[in-house]
């Protein structure tokens, strides 16, 4: 990530700020650069940065009793809200996809990513977590 | 629901099956601010500046994999070709930077760097020749650096002494290389009209014209458009063009959404994406499956080029209309090594070093990863060189030559090197001499075809 100038300058105001104006120079640079690390480590991945908040959940696998009561209580243990589901049965084998808006779940997308991972496990089924986005554009002009 | 559940299975089948993958994000990097009279000095702001810009690029690429449930096979970086900054420097002194180069990528974690490269297509400056004599030296010493010559264009015309020069590198790299079967060849490109923001190494650099920083996307997906061929069954060639196309769309719509994303992340331009089919020895990841799932019973048989022109011209038209920036290379890649069924081909005897020329007539670049015998004369990949730069120069299209003499190697036998550059059959080449013609030298005067002001 690229800090433009007035970044810092923002930066160094609020250290002023926050020190009064009596600081001494060493001090006022190892705030201010510190703060600027903080600012490009930090993986600005957050909801905002994507066109919406929706995800796609696609399982499938061997059908048993259940699956669809253990995926839907993870997503609404967090907060996850089912905006639409499809399932289809062939025999004993099942496909399953929802529509899912995550906007408002305290989880982060990773977070739910690897808590369905585990639960797949268990399962014995795959489970797939992909943002909406990627089938907008590849389906969708 | 918003999408069909056939659209959302096609994605995932895409992804899963079909090896659709992202195969490369390429963070290119401008060195320009860099220079300095102390090679030291220029090592250290080198290192400091990639591994400050590009320090979470592998971690913001992940993450977006792991958002869109596409792999992103390769995360790169591309810098400015190092002799136009440095051009102050000696031939141990861009080993050094070479070094430097290849420290700053494993730091952030990616496995190739490109950029260790030179533009003499008219002629050189003392810095390039510098550069140019480093190179062996330079590839031998590093894992991680790609290095890049273009020696010709459509403007300039062809620089022989420049085709010269590094086929006389290249045997030397090839030398130098030669216990791990003359690896530091397949991270040696010498061009024809390099385009200046490929994402794909070799060959990749951060051209003069770009900005600061800027992401490249290349796409892949050979697998996904033979199964498109093969789903389709027995259509003419018009509608088979018009399956190519549509899947060609979606990859490349794809990757636009994942380059601009990472490139969001990451604070910098989004550049380019490159449509490029580009193979990997993987099973069912092959250019020359899909020729040969268009109807051809090995690549090499007569129509092997126009069928290669066929998909080659599809991808493009579908690519565009997905993207609103399409650059690079954007074509069908044709390597031996790192595609299954072009080494299927070689090895049956039904593909050849002229044949594989006809194709880059056609295709996105040129003879790439072919290993031929270790004694082929040096004078012989000039003539190799310019045959392919005569067809870039008056096609007005890029042209490349990846060759690989491997050292002490004939005819017949293998050389393996493992991941996505697979494994090279060493092709017999003519023995009939170029050399009163190459050594000539000079420059062939660019064609009528450039003058089209």
């Amino acid at each position: 990530m690229n800090i433009s100038e007035q970044k810092i300058r923002e930066i160094t105001i609020e250290v002023l700020k926050e020190f009064g104006e009596d600081i001494s120079p060493e001090k006022l640079r190892e705030e201010v650069y510190n703060r600027i690390q903080r600012q490009i480590e930090k993986p600005s991945m957050t909801q905002n940065s994507m066109d919406s908040g929706r995800v796609i959940i696609t399982s499938y696998g061997i059908n048993k009793p259940g699956v669809v009561s253990k995926i839907s209580t993870i997503l609404a243990q967090n907060n996850c809200d089912i905006q639409d589901i499809t399932q289809k049965i062939l025999q004993e084998f099942f496909t399953m996809i929802m529509i899912v808006d995550i906007s408002s779940s305290p989880l982060s997308f990773k977070e739910l990513h690897d808590l369905l991972a585990r639960a797949a496990e268990e399962m014995n089924i795959k489970i797939m977590v992909q943002h909406e986005d990627v089938f907008r554009t590849m389906h969708r002009i | 629901m918003p999408y069909e559940f056939e659209e959302i299975l096609e994605t995932i089948r895409m992804t899963q099956v079909e090896h659709f993958d992202i195969r490369t994000v390429t963070l290119g990097i401008n060195l320009r601010d860099c220079a300095d009279r102390d090679v030291n000095v220029i090592s250290q702001k080198i290192y400091d500046k990639i591994t400050r810009i590009a320090r979470n690029h592998v971690k913001i690429a992940q993450e977006i994999e792991q958002r869109f449930g596409i792999a992103i096979a390769n995360k790169r970086i591309a810098v400015t070709p190092v002799s136009i900054p440095f051009d102050n420097l000696k031939k141990d002194e861009f080993i050094k930077i070479a070094e430097t180069l290849d420290r700053a990528a494993e730091a952030v974690g990616v496995d190739y760097i490109g950029g260790f490269g030179a533009l003499v297509q008219k002629g050189f400056t003392n810095g390039e020749k510098e550069l140019i004599l480093a190179i062996p030296e330079a590839l031998a010493k590093t894992k991680r650096v790609c290095s890049s010559v273009n020696v010709a264009s459509t403007k300039a015309g062809i620089n022989m002494d420049a085709i010269n020069l590094m086929s006389h590198q290249i045997k030397e790299t090839a030398r130098l290389t030669a216990k791990d079967g003359s690896i530091g060849c397949a991270k040696l490109v010498v061009f024809c009209n390099v385009p200046e923001d490929n994402p794909f190494v070799a060959g990749a650099f951060h051209g003069v014209s770009e900005a600061e920083a800027s992401i490249n996307v290349g796409i892949s997906g050979p697998g996904v458009v033979l199964q498109a061929i093969r789903e389709a069954g027995r259509v003419d060639l018009g509608q088979l063009s018009e399956i190519i196309k549509k899947t060609a769309f979606k990859i490349t719509r794809a990757g636009e959404l994942i380059g601009r994303k990472v490139a969001e992340l990451l604070g910098v331009e989004f550049g380019i994406v490159d449509i490029s089919l580009a193979p990997t020895p993987a099973e069912g990841d092959s250019v020359a499956d899909i020729l040969e799932a268009m109807g051809l019973e090995s690549v090499g048989a007569p129509g092997t080029t126009a069928a290669l022109a066929l998909l080659n011209d599809s991808v493009k038209k579908g690519g565009l209309m997905a993207s609103s920036y399409v650059g690079g290379l954007s074509g069908a890649f044709i390597p031996v090594s790192e595609d299954a069924g072009m080494i299927r081909a070689v090895q049956k005897g039904h593909l050849s070093l002229e044949k594989l020329e006809a194709m880059t007539c056609v295709c996105s670049v040129g003879l790439d990863m072919i290993a031929v015998p270790g004694d082929t004369p040096e004078e012989t990949i000039a003539g190799i060189i310019a045959d392919e730069c005569a067809i870039g120069v008056i096609n007005d299209k890029t042209t490349a030559v990846r060759i690989i003499p491997a050292f002490g190697k004939k005819v017949g036998d293998m050389v393996e090197y493992g991941g996505l550059l697979g494994s090279a059959p060493i092709m017999p080449v003519r023995n009939i001499s170029s050399k009163e013609f190459v050594l000539r030298g000079g420059r062939i005067p660019a064609p009528v075809r450039s003058l089209t002001n």
